[in-house]
């Protein structure tokens, strides 16, 4: 029996880092300090089938094959496609990701992350204004507001508030919840509402017009605000705005009620602006509470690599960006795409109909440890080990700090990263010999 | 005067990236000469040939060159870009980057354009007879500045993000826009005569002027009394104030 | 065993005072050797300029400039410096590159390998942060790396030095470059981020660190004296108090001068002084704003304790990235530019800032003079190292133009007569004749290095060093670099070969392999009594201020490309 303190949860973008796990033959089977979300991820092998071998589809039913059949088969879909479009890459390491874009600069692809349906628009928004941030143990230490905007962490995020946010203890913030103001902004009233000490709700779509009222209010431009912003009466926007000036430090967590709502990045651009004028008056940050557990380094990794992070079109031979033009939805809604190759994320499941029905219609190479709707339309399928459990690697929180995921148990699939490196390898042989 | 008939032999997906389908290229080119212009195609490029059928009327320099598409032209993307002279006429819709970095010319566009039209324009004028995307004359990501100069006038309906950091130049919409027209502009004037949301956030300079309604106007303009252009009369609002702006915002 | 043969280089190796001599190099599996066998390729320097491969000792190439690429996708596509910037598609032997002050990381090798650069030092890890540092080293190719890591607003250092507990700062410190893998100490604004995690900042040497009851002026001598305990190989490398402010030449001659009272434990310099220009300002506002280099430079000049590097401005736009938190903030909101912002928890803040230097505005051009009235002013080129902050006074590309500026007063004077009468009245720079040669250049861009950072085979072509080697196209003798400034800058854009570890990287510029290079970092020996001391109160800052743990944090040895660890040894 082996106990294995400090392993990295493998699921959402707060990469808990304190959990215990328990490996008995190769099996875990005690899971300590996980939430719901990360424990589901621990024991899913146990409850969830796998894909078990690499397949192939023939005759319109997924065939198993041994691994080399499948590989080859893939690389041929890479070699003989003009346009590939390479998604996901999210629930997987740095390391994956890296061989994924490496792959991609050789085979002219392009290759976006899962920020194309989430905090894409957060990059958007950093690209216009920047990006006022902090580590989580600045807010643990320091933050005595705390502001939830668009995004509910009771669900998505469920350790958030005890590990760094609304009810951790700090340096000085040795009261916890009681030191706080929590302050949840948002279109219904969502469980982590229900946990705030003020509930502010707007309009669907208007949070760029609370955002900018609040940025002339604190800039003292007050007398240009109508007597409802957003549906929220006047005097409530006013008394908010007094309330973010006064606190000693503000964080603004952010989510999708931000980035997807009606203005998209505009919303996080304007956010921070706002948060820019504010530190005219005490200190402020804001983060994004980014969803899948390596979404940010995906981001990371690739600007490094390329200068982007996502959406990256490397047809004509160095990197090429622009979101609305070599996003992953924008490639399938116009049919650009001959061929597609899909790890670590499951568009099947999560994109618009225009867009499965696309990759439907072309050959689709699938790398997931566990079969999904993605599954359904894929023409090869490799079985990989999963990071965090069965494989090691980076991830990067969704404060930008990363951690070494670990290797819990052994197991016979291949990680993420030998796959596209053996992938990339069939790639360059077949290239050579045509 | 040099004409130049383009016509796609068949329409394609993947897109064709037309950057160097312009009068400054064409100019003084014979059929054969244009057939083996390189064009990109998905990761490797092609000669231009291989998609479009070319006829080639007389010779000259580029400002007496006109480029003439018929038929959709959808997905060919860059048409124009950086030209500095002559003409171009697109009797079919457009791809993205139409007259992307445009110095001087004329495109006219009789059918609808897809976003990105007149990104990064210093001059010239394109002229849209449908409807436009998103992104028109507006710059690339991350940049300052967007369109410089020039005129883009827009006959139908255009998308969001109209004009985005506009420094200089003219847009005109005859039809309605999406939303944030004319966002974080610093200079230029754009005209809608249709409807409009949420425009001119961040306006630091220029002249925004809508004839239509206008919908949720942000709380960042101060109204100042009204002003008249052309015999309308027109509500004046100026800003933005959250970034000191003196940009005028006329509406209804 | 690989043999070459450089024949007829025209030599010039400061560290052995050699000076434009003609001789042959001898290179056997990567070192500089006595003699070879008549098997060794053969290089005809065919007579030109050879030095040692370039030195780069403070530069942002890894970690913080992640976020100024993030922020800025306008820079990939920058093409400034033809052959050395832009969009470039991927080749057989190199990766697809972009950007110009923010390239991706195969770009940096290359481009510093075109340079005839061979080794980098990342001018500032975060200790929390410090496995991205790597991440990126491991994707920078050819070049050499090191790291300074950042230790001047750390809680714990802060705490030690309060309560006056020297040798478990000393333990720390040790630990902090185990953990983040660094080769030095780092001071940035020393208290100023821990201010900063409230909005604040510090002003001065002793205005002290809210509530941990510390000065700046404690935290550099304390953690001068744990450097100096560690006999670590190079000193504490300080960015001063109150960069960027009119006046701040002040701040700066007195964090100078508190440092005549330390004595260094190895050979080299009790303290280095990082992009002065930044911090050699005088007047009192922007308005009565002029240059302070003169003081600086005469204060430099009667002392025999420190070195410093340059932080040249380079006109155009450039981006700034510092872990001086205040001075970012300000940045973003004077010249109405983006503002990035990460603080550390319980460690040290940073910005990052994009920005343009314009000739006409007189504020740039009397910066760009500072920079170049130090390097011109202090008449002992030892304690000069050449840099320009890269990116934060401009690109590293640009260095062959700046030595131009060095090398050259006609040049100087074409680029000073674009200036207004305002920017002419506050620089001294246009009554400076004073020109470098090749000597003295090779001296601040590889030469000083070497005892600087304590690594003797390095910045030298001595028997026995690294193989790192540049030859450029240029025959010492037969140029005058005062008037033929534009082939020197040509020269040095694009080295006629570059070696590394004796393999040939650069030919005529263009990039010919890529070797992985390697990682330097420092393990300093503590007894292990203090050790076990110092590790019980971090593990209560672990315990309850950090969100991830002790065991999470210590960078693994797998993010480590080909590491070399220097090991040292401490006095207590």
């Amino acid at each position: 029996m082996l106990v294995i303190k400090d392993a990295v949860c493998s699921l959402c973008g707060s990469l808990c880092d304190d959990i215990t796990v328990t490996v008995e033959d190769n099996k875990i089977t005690k899971i300590e300090n996980a939430c719901i979300l990360g424990r589901s991820k621990f024991v899913g092998m146990l409850e969830h089938d796998r894909i078990e071998t690499p397949m192939i589809r023939k005759d319109g039913k997924l065939a198993p094959v041994s691994y080399e059949e499948a590989i080859e088969a893939a690389a041929k879909i890479l070699v003989n496609s003009r346009r590939t479009l390479s998604y996901g890459w999210c629930s997987t390491s740095c390391e994956a990701v890296s061989a994924a874009i490496q792959l991609a600069e050789e085979t002219g692809s392009v290759i976006d992350s899962t920020a194309n349906v989430c905090h894409g628009p957060t990059a958007l928004a950093a690209q216009e204004k920047g990006s006022p941030s902090a580590t989580l143990g600045e807010i643990k230490n320091r933050a005595d507001l705390i502001i939830f905007w668009g995004c509910n962490p009771v669900h998505a995020h469920p350790r958030h508030m005890v590990r760094y946010s609304s009810f951790s203890k700090g340096l000085f913030t040795e009261k916890g919840r009681k030191g706080r103001t929590m302050i949840v902004v948002d279109v219904r009233k969502t469980d982590t509402a229900k946990l705030a000490d003020k509930y502010v709700e707007i309009d669907q779509g208007s949070d760029l017009i609370l955002v900018t009222a609040l940025r002339s209010i604190i800039n003292g431009h007050g007398d240009v605000i109508p007597e409802v912003i957003a549906g929220v009466p006047k005097a409530e926007v006013l008394e908010l705005a007094e309330t973010l000036k006064n606190a000693k430090f503000v964080c603004i967590f952010f989510g999708m009620g931000v980035t997807q709502s009606r203005s998209k990045y505009k919303n996080a651009d304007a956010m921070s602006s706002l948060i820019s004028d504010l530190n005219q008056h005490t200190k402020a940050v804001m983060i994004g509470m980014r969803g899948h557990y390596n979404v940010t380094g995906f981001g990371q990794v690739a600007t490094w690599e390329t200068g982007f992070p996502m959406a990256i079109d490397f047809a004509r031979g160095y990197p090429y960006y622009n979101p609305g033009e070599t996003g992953a939805n924008d490639l399938l809604v116009r049919e650009e795409p001959d061929a597609a190759i899909i790890a670590a994320a499951d568009p099947g499941a999560h994109f618009p109909q225009k867009a499965v029905r696309h990759l439907a219609r072309i050959p689709v190479i699938q790398i997931d440890p566990y079969p999904n709707p993605t599954t359904e339309l894929a023409d090869v399928v490799i079985p990989s080990a999963i990071v965090g459990i069965e494989a090691e690697g980076t991830a990067y929180r969704m404060d930008a700090i990363s951690l070494r995921m670990k290797k819990l148990i052994d197991t016979k699939f291949k990680t993420d990263e030998e796959i596209v490196k053996d992938l990339a390898t069939k790639v360059r042989e077949l290239k050579r010999g045509a | 005067m040099q004409i130049v008939k383009l016509s796609l032999k068949k329409a394609n997906k993947i897109p064709v990236e037309a950057d160097n389908v312009n009068p400054n290229n064409f100019a003084g080119k014979t059929e054969e000469e244009i057939k083996a212009i390189p064009v990109w195609y998905g990761n490797g490029q092609c000669p231009l040939g291989d998609f479009f059928n070319v006829k080639v009327e007389g010779s000259d320099s580029a400002e007496n060159t006109k480029i003439v598409f018929e038929g959709d032209v959808s997905r060919v993307k860059r048409i124009g870009q950086n030209m500095s002279a002559g003409e171009i006429e697109i009797n079919g819709n457009v791809d993205m980057h139409c007259g992307f970095g445009m110095k001087g010319g004329k495109i006219v566009i009789n059918g609808d354009a897809d976003s990105w039209l007149g990104c990064e324009m210093t001059g010239g004028e394109i002229i849209l007879n449908g409807n436009a995307s998103y992104y028109v004359g507006a710059g690339y990501r991350g940049e300052a500045c967007g369109m410089r100069g020039g005129k883009i006038t827009v006959n139908g309906n255009a998308r969001d993000y109209l004009g985005e950091h506009m420094c200089g130049g003219e847009i005109l919409v005859k039809g309605n826009v999406g939303l944030l027209p004319a966002i974080s502009n610093n200079g230029g004037k754009i005209v809608i005569e249709g409807n409009a949301t949420m425009p001119a956030s961040e306006m630091k300079n220029g002249t925004v002027i809508i004839k239509g309604e206008t919908s949720d106007l942000l709380p960042s303009y101060k109204e100042e009394g009204t002003e008249e252009v052309e015999g309308i009369t027109y509500r004046k609002f100026v800003g933005d104030v959250n970034v000191g702006g003196k940009g005028v915002l006329l509406i209804k | 065993m690989s043999e070459i043969l450089i024949k007829n280089a025209s030599v010039c190796d400061p560290v052995q005072g050699i000076n434009c001599e003609t001789m042959d190099i001898c290179i056997r599996d990567g070192k500089i050797v006595e003699s070879v066998s008549g098997n060794a390729k053969v290089i005809d320097a065919e007579g030109r300029l050879t030095m040692a491969g370039g030195f780069d000792g403070h530069t942002h190439s890894a970690g913080k400039i992640n976020v100024g690429r993030f922020i800025n996708p306008n820079d990939a596509r920058r093409n400034l410096v033809p052959g050395l910037s832009g969009q470039v598609a991927r080749t057989e032997k190199t990766r697809a590159q972009v950007g110009y002050n923010t390239p991706n990381t195969y770009a940096i090798g290359y481009r510093y390998a075109k340079l005839g650069y061979t080794t980098i030092c990342e001018a500032a890890i975060p200790l929390l942060a410090a496995r991205h540092t790597h991440e990126e080293f491991k994707e920078i190719p050819i070049l050499d790396k090191m790291g300074l890591s950042l230790f001047g607003s750390n809680w714990q250092v802060m705490e030690y030095i309060r309560d006056k507990e020297p040798e478990k700062l000393a333990a720390y410190v040790a630990w902090g470059l185990r953990a983040s893998r660094g080769y030095g100490v780092k001071i940035v604004n020393p208290g100023g981020g821990e201010a900063w995690g409230w909005g604040r900042n510090v002003s001065g040497l002793y205005d002290p660190v809210p509530n941990f009851d510390v000065t700046p002026a404690e935290i550099l001598l304390g953690l001068a004296e744990a450097n100096e305990r560690l006999q670590l190989p190079h000193s504490v490398h300080v960015h001063c108090n109150n960069l960027g402010k009119p006046g701040n030449y002040a701040t700066t001659i007195e964090t100078m001068k508190l440092f005549e009272k330390v004595k260094p434990s190895r050979d080299r310099q009790a303290l280095h002084v990082t992009h002065v220009q930044f911090n050699a300002y005088a007047g009192t506002s922007w308005r009565d704003f002029e240059t302070g280099a003169p003081m600086v430079a005469d204060y430099i000049n009667g002392a025999d304790h420190l070195t410093f590097d340059l932080g040249q401005v380079i006109f155009g736009p450039a981006v700034t990235m510092t872990a001086d938190g205040p001075v970012e903030y300000a940045n973003a909101r004077m010249l109405h530019e983006k503002w990035s912002n990460q603080d550390i928890e319980l460690e040290d803040a940073s910005g990052v800032v994009p920005l343009f230097y314009s000739p006409k505005s007189f504020v740039n051009a009397v910066q760009w003079a500072i920079g170049l009235e130090l390097a011109l002013l202090v008449k002992d080129p030892w304690k000069v190292m050449f840099t320009t902050d890269s990116p934060n006074g401009g690109s590293f590309v640009n260095y062959p133009e700046a030595f131009t500026y060095l090398m050259s007063a006609k040049r100087r004077e074409e680029v000073i007569s674009d200036f207004s009468k305002m920017a002419l009245d506050r620089m001294v720079l246009p009554g400076i004749d004073r020109e470098l040669d090749f000597y003295e250049l090779a001296i601040m861009t590889r030469s000083t290095q070497s005892k600087m950072y304590s690594r003797p085979e390095k910045g030298n072509l001595k028997v026995g060093s690294d193989a790192d080697i540049a030859i450029y196209d240029i025959l010492p003798g037969q140029i005058d670099p005062s008037t033929e400034y534009v082939k020197v800058k040509t020269a040095f854009s694009g080295a006629a070969y570059t070696l590394k570890d004796g393999e040939i990287v650069v030919k005529d510029g263009e990039i010919e392999a890529t070797p992985k290079g390697k990682i330097y970092w420092v393990n300093a020996k503590v007894p292990a009594n203090i050790d076990s001391a110092m590790q019980k109160d971090i593990d209560i800052k672990f315990r309850k201020y950090y969100t991830v743990s002790k065991a999470n944090y210590m960078v693994e040895d797998v993010y480590l490309q080909n590491p070399v660890e220097i090991a040292t040894e401490g006095v207590f």
